[in-house]
């Protein structure tokens, strides 16, 4: 390379670099920051796409989630308890969930939670908080997690997470197995492996992928995506006044009236 | 093949039920399967209670129906949606109060007990809030 190429070369390199600055500026303008997922993934996020949203082209919306590829011995059961929520839905008498009787959806439900949620990074610990239900989880940063059986079963289990490059990688043990993710069964080795990362400064995705040996016959995959929130201050939300009732004549929901 | 074909369409229907019942579960407290939501009923009437509470937001009513000119009043419980999802479009916490005379579209209970899932209140004032995604549009005026 003589010296005029390599004048023309750093120039085109030059004017690549401002072209790229240029755009990623652009991007980031809404933020001001440069896109470290260490500290911006900070703040609140919405289910993406939010219900009746048209998406953005530029994130095409998660696939569907596929139904959990239960263990033959367990799929009856599992098939028994989808019809009977077809069928009831079909008759206008919703069976009672646990959900309905206020308990909080647990992992990895919450993740994808009827509301809007928080993440808070600080040092050692990343929280993240969803709106619905007060729901709170705690990972902590290259935590050693114990042993499957001994892990106290909790609704949002226990979180290890580490950093590998951008992404936020959390393995989560220890659900209570009372709180069902889509009405599929779990024993104590469950594990609920997670991915998060950026896709932009107001774009987060969690690639999930759920294992348990006992129920399942190999990895149940999915993702969900999240749109930030400008601005936006989380609701409380105590499960203070329950009017849905149980109704032993249907085994579905009735609502109690007032006066 | 009319037999495979049926059995594909059931299929795919029962499919697409699966996945509304997780939509449903996914998007709210409870289904909302109980409520009717084709045959929607628009009541005029006085508030007599106002519940903003999670898990959902209620407004005590004494109301009739206003298409009906021979229809009593009675009292109704008209179910909204949360706190949290009302403040979201626009709704305040002491938006509505006992005297306030209302008008309110709301998905009947199935059962037939006077009470259902609001769809759009009108206040006092004719200000007009409806009650989030998840319940559904008025399909009446």
């Amino acid at each position: 390379m003589n010296a005029s190429q390599t004048a023309r070369f750093s120039g085109a390199a030059l004017l690549l670099t401002a072209g790229w600055l240029g755009g990623a500026l652009a991007a980031q303008s809404d933020t001001k920051t440069a896109l470290d997922p260490r500290t911006m993934m900070t703040g609140q996020w919405n289910r993406y796409p939010e219900m009746g949203e048209q998406p953005n082209p530029k994130f095409p919306p998660p696939a569907a989630i596929p139904p959990p590829p239960l263990k033959p011995q367990f799929q009856a059961e599992y098939d028994a308890r989808r019809k009977a929520v077809t069928d009831a839905e079909a008759k206008g008498q919703p069976l009672y969930t646990n959900y309905t009787a206020c308990l909080p959806d647990g992992m990895p439900a919450m993740m994808m939670g009827m509301f809007p949620m928080e993440v808070l990074q600080t040092p050692g610990q990343i929280t993240i908080i969803q709106e619905a239900y007060n729901q709170v989880r705690r990972i902590y940063m290259n935590d050693e997690l114990p042993a499957p059986e001994d892990a106290e079963p909790l609704f949002w289990g226990h979180s290890s997470g580490k950093w590998e490059g951008d992404t936020l990688v959390v393995e989560t043990i220890g659900i209570k197995t009372s709180v069902r993710f889509r009405d599929a069964p779990h024993g104590i080795q469950m594990r609920i492996h997670e991915r998060l990362r950026l896709l932009s400064p107001d774009m987060m995705e969690d690639q999930v992928t759920v294992t348990d040996p006992e129920f399942l016959t190999g990895p149940w995959s999915f993702k969900y995506m999240y749109k930030r929130m400008h601005g936006y201050k989380i609701n409380e939300y105590v499960c203070e006044a329950n009017r849905e009732m149980f109704d032993p004549e249907t085994g579905g929901v009735k609502l109690r009236l007032g006066k | 093949m009319k037999t495979k074909h049926a059995r594909a369409v059931a299929g795919a229907l029962i499919a697409g039920l699966a996945g509304l019942a997780f939509a449903a579960a996914a998007f709210a407290h409870h289904s909302f399967a109980m409520f009717d939501h084709d045959h929607q009923v628009k009541l005029n009437g006085t508030v007599k209670g106002f519940q903003w509470t999670n898990p959902h937001v209620y407004i005590e009513m004494e109301g009739r129906n206003a298409k009906d000119e021979k229809s009593e009043a009675q009292h109704y419980t008209i179910e909204c949606a949360s706190p949290g999802i009302l403040n979201r479009v626009g709704w305040k916490f002491n938006m509505i109060k006992p005297g306030d005379v209302i008008t309110v579209i709301i998905a009947p209970l199935r059962s037939g007990e006077p009470g259902g899932l609001l769809k759009q209140v009108t206040l006092a004032d004719g200000r007009k809030f409806g009650n989030g995604g998840p319940a559904g549009q008025p399909n009446i005026d």
